[in-house]
C-alpha cells in the first residue's frame, strides 16, 4: 500500500525554549525575547509566526516581531487576551515555553530589493510588520525609501516606543503616526490610520505596501492606497485567523480554499482580493 | 468514466463461503490481528467495533452511525502528556497494532483514501499515518437505502480500490474475491472456503440508488464555480440548527480542536485533540472575538465547498463519498442531495439567463 511509503513525523511536539527577557510595552502588551536550545536560529522569514505553548494552557499562534538578521534570539509581542496569553504575561526571564515553527508564508523580501517600502500598521499589526521593518533597516542599502505609518486607538496603546524614537530620529526613515482618540499628552495627528495616506508623495510603481491591522482596517486602507494609484500587485497583507495547528490540518484558519497557516498569514493582495471571506 | 467493476472481479481468484464458513473465517482472522467490524447497536443502528465474538458481526447493514475514521483520527486523542510542575512533556508512543477492518462498504473505503490524501499531503502527519499503516480492509457489497448516493459521486457499490478481499452476497452465502497479496495472506491457511474455478456464469443483481444527484459527478466542480452567491445557502441555513452533527458523522471531515486537560492533581495533564466542525459557531473565531464565518449560511456553504471544490481542486476527487450520514442524522431534516440538486437548479437558471 502506497500510504506506508509516506515519510511522516510528529508535527505537534514543541521545542522547549527559554525566555531571556520581558519588556512591558503597554498595559496589555509585553515583548518576550526567546532563545531556542543551543541558541540556534529560528530561521524565520519576516511575517512568519510560531505556535507558543504553555502546558496546561494550550497553544496560540504569535507573529515573530524581530528580524531574521538577528540570529541568536527572537522576539514575540503578546497581547493579553485569553487563557494562554494571560498566563504568558506572568512569566519572567528564565521561564521555559514550548515553540513550534516558524510557520506560514512570510514576506518575500528578495522581491522587495531596491523598492520603496510603505508600512501601514494598525494597532498590534505593528508587531508582525516590525520583523520586516527591522529587516529593511538592517539591510538599509538594499531598499529605497522606508515610510512607516502607524495608528493606534489611543496614546496609551503605542507599542515599541524606543524603536519609534529611533525611527523618528533617523533621516533615512519617514515615520508618521496618528491616534483615534487623543489624550492630554498627545500633540500629534488625530484620526484613523487611513488619513495618513493621502498626504504622502509616492512613486507608486516603485512602492511596495504592506498592511497589517485589525480586520476592519484592510478595506479602508486598500481604498486609500488605490486613491494613491498603488497597483494591486504592490500590496501585501498579513491576515489574522485562528491558526490552531499551524501545519494545515485543523481547518480553523481556512479562508475559502486557502489555509492561512500555510499560504498566509502574508498574502499578495491579488491572491485574496476576490476571496469573499478574506477582508 | 463509469467503472466496470465486474470485469475486474472476473479475473480474481474467488471462493464460495457459506454463512458458517464466513463466521469461521472471521474467527480465523481474529487469530491473526485485531478485527474490527459492524455490530448491531440498538434496533436500527450499527457501529464498527472490535470483534470479540465472530457471531456478533453483522454483514448486512445500511451504514454505521460513526464513520470508520474514528480508528484513524480518534474522536479524542492524546497528542502529548505534560507535567506542569516540571514544565516538560512526554511523547505518546505510536500505535503499531495490526488491524483488519471487516465488512466495509466501498464509500467508507473511499473516505479513508480521501483522509489519506489530507494527512499525507503538505505536512504528512505521523499520528494519522502510523494508525493507517498495518491496516487491511475487507469490503462487502450493500443494499442502498434512501440516503445512500455514493454512485452519484462516482463510487460504485463494487468499487474495489483499497480492499484486499471483497464479499459479494450470493444465494446461501458469499463469493469472496481475492484482490491483492494482502488478501491472499488473509486467506492463507484457511481451508474451509471452496475455490470457484468455473467462469462467472451469473450476473450480480444490480442495486438501485433511490437518492440521486441530477448531474454526473464530473460536472459538480463546474456547478460550484457559479453558485457561491446562491439563495440556496440562505434556505438551508433557515432550517439548520448549527449542531455540527453533519461534520462529526462525515467520514471525510477531519478538522479538529486542541485543548490542554489538566488532571485533578493540577500537576500533570494531556494535550488532547477532538473532532471539531466548521458548522459550529465559534469554529473561525479568533482570540479578540472576531468571527470570520459568523453566519450559518456561510458555514453551510463552507462545508459544501470543502466537499465539492476546495480540496477537489487539489486532489482531483470529490470529498463527499455519498454515505448519506449527514442527511440521515440531521436533526433538522436537511438532505445533502436536496441541497446539491437545488444548487444545480440555481446553476441551470443562471446559465439560461446568460444564454438569453
Amino acid at each position: 500500500m502506497e500510504i506506508s511509503a509516506v515519510q511522516s513525523k510528529n508535527l505537534y511536539y514543541p521545542i522547549m525554549s527559554e525566555i531571556i527577557g520581558v519588556e512591558e510595552l503597554t498595559q496589555l502588551e509585553k515583548k518576550f525575547e526567546i532563545v531556542l536550545p543551543d541558541k540556534r536560529a529560528l530561521s524565520h522569514k519576516p511575517g512568519q509566526f510560531v505556535e507558543v505553548s504553555i502546558f496546561g494552557f494550550g497553544e496560540a499562534p504569535i507573529s515573530v516581531c524581530s528580524s531574521p538578521t538577528r540570529t541568536d534570539s527572537f522576539e514575540l509581542t503578546v497581547r493579553k487576551t485569553g487563557r494562554l496569553t494571560d498566563k504568558m504575561h506572568l512569566l519572567t526571564a528564565g521561564s521555559r515555553i514550548g515553540i513550534r515553527g516558524p510557520y506560514g508564508n512570510g514576506f518575500s523580501v528578495d522581491e522587495f530589493v531596491q523598492k520603496d517600502m510603505l508600512f501601514v500598521c494598525g494597532g498590534i499589526g505593528l508587531a508582525p510588520l516590525k520583523s520586516l521593518i527591522d529587516y529593511t533597516i538592517a539591510k538599509r542599502n538594499d531598499f529605497g525609501r522606508i515610510i512607516i505609518l502607524y495608528g493606534t486607538k489611543s496614546p496609551a496603546e503605542i507599542l515599541f516606543k524606543k524603536d519609534i524614537e529611533h525611527w523618528r530620529n533617523r533621516s533615512d526613515i519617514e515615520f508618521y503616526m496618528t491616534v483615534d482618540r487623543p489624550d492630554k499628552t498627545w500633540s500629534g495627528n488625530v484620526g484613523v490610520i487611513t488619513t495618513l495616506i493621502p498626504p504622502l508623495s509616492l512613486n507608486t510603481e516603485q512602492t511596495i505596501t504592506t498592511v497589517v491591522g485589525p480586520p476592519v482596517m484592510y478595506k479602508y486602507a486598500i481604498m486609500a492606497l488605490k486613491g494613491k494609484r498603488i497597483p494591486d500587485e504592490n500590496i501585501y497583507l498579513s491576515l489574522e485567523r485562528r491558526m490552531k495547528c499551524g501545519v494545515g490540518k485543523c481547518g480553523h484558519c481556512q479562508i475559502n480554499d486557502s489555509y492561512v497557516c500555510q499560504e498566509g498569514p502574508v498574502y499578495h493582495y491579488p491572491r485574496i482580493k476576490n476571496l469573499e471571506e478574506a477582508i | 468514466m463509469a467503472r466496470q467493476p465486474m470485469v475486474n472481479l472476473e479475473q480474481m481468484n474467488r471462493y464460495f463461503f457459506d454463512q458458517e464458513t464466513t463466521t469461521k473465517f472471521i474467527r480465523y482472522l481474529m487469530n491473526k490481528a485485531t478485527v474490527i467490524a459492524p455490530h448491531q447497536k440498538g434496533e436500527t443502528s450499527w457501529s464498527y467495533e472490535k470483534v470479540d465474538r465472530a457471531e456478533e458481526v453483522v454483514l448486512d447493514y445500511p451504514r454505521t452511525i460513526q464513520p470508520l475514521k474514528k480508528y484513524f483520527l480518534p474522536p479524542r486523542e492524546t497528542l502529548l502528556s505534560f507535567s506542569i510542575k516540571d514544565n516538560c512533556f512526554k511523547e505518546v508512543p505510536s500505535e503499531q497494532e495490526h488491524r483488519i477492518f471487516f465488512a466495509v462498504h466501498s464509500y467508507e473505503m473511499q473516505s479513508i483514501l480521501r483522509l489519506d490524501y489530507n494527512f499525507s499531503s503538505g505536512n504528512p502527519e505521523s499520528n494519522y499515518l502510523q494508525r493507517r499503516k498495518n491496516s487491511c480492509f475487507v469490503g462487502i457489497s450493500f443494499r442502498p437505502d434512501s440516503y445512500h448516493f455514493s454512485k452519484s459521486v462516482g463510487i460504485e457499490i463494487e468499487k474495489l480500490e483499497g480492499f484486499s478481499l471483497f464479499f459479494e452476497p450470493v444465494e446461501k452465502g458469499y463469493l469472496v474475491f481475492e484482490l491483492d497479496d494482502a488478501g491472499r495472506d488473509l486467506l492463507d491457511g484457511f481451508n474451509s472456503g471452496v475455490l470457484v474455478d468455473t467462469p462467472m456464469d451469473f450476473e450480480l443483481t444490480p442495486k438501485n440508488f433511490k437518492s440521486k444527484i441530477k448531474y454526473h459527478y464530473n460536472r459538480l466542480p463546474q456547478v460550484f464555480e457559479y453558485i457561491y452567491q446562491s439563495k440556496v445557502w440562505d434556505m438551508v441555513a433557515a432550517k439548520c440548527v448549527g449542531c455540527g452533527t453533519c461534520n462529526l458523522l462525515c467520514p471525510t471531515c477531519y478538522c479538529f480542536d486542541v485543548q490542554d486537560e489538566v488532571n485533578l492533581d493540577m500537576i500533570e495533564g494531556n494535550r488532547q485533540r477532538f473532532w471539531d466542525g466548521c458548522m459550529l459557531h465559534s469554529f473561525a473565531e479568533v482570540a479578540g472575538g472576531e468571527n470570520f464565518r459568523d453566519k450559518l449560511e456561510r458555514r453551510t456553504r463552507h462545508r459544501l465547498y470543502r466537499k465539492f471544490k476546495y480540496i477537489t481542486e487539489k486532489s482531483g476527487e470529490l470529498h463527499c463519498v455519498g454515505c448519506g450520514r449527514c442527511s440521515k442524522y440531521c436533526p433538522a431534516g436537511i438532505n445533502i442531495v436536496d441541497i446539491i440538486n437545488d444548487l444545480i437548479v440555481d446553476y441551470t437558471e443562471q446559465q439560461q439567463k446568460q444564454v438569453n
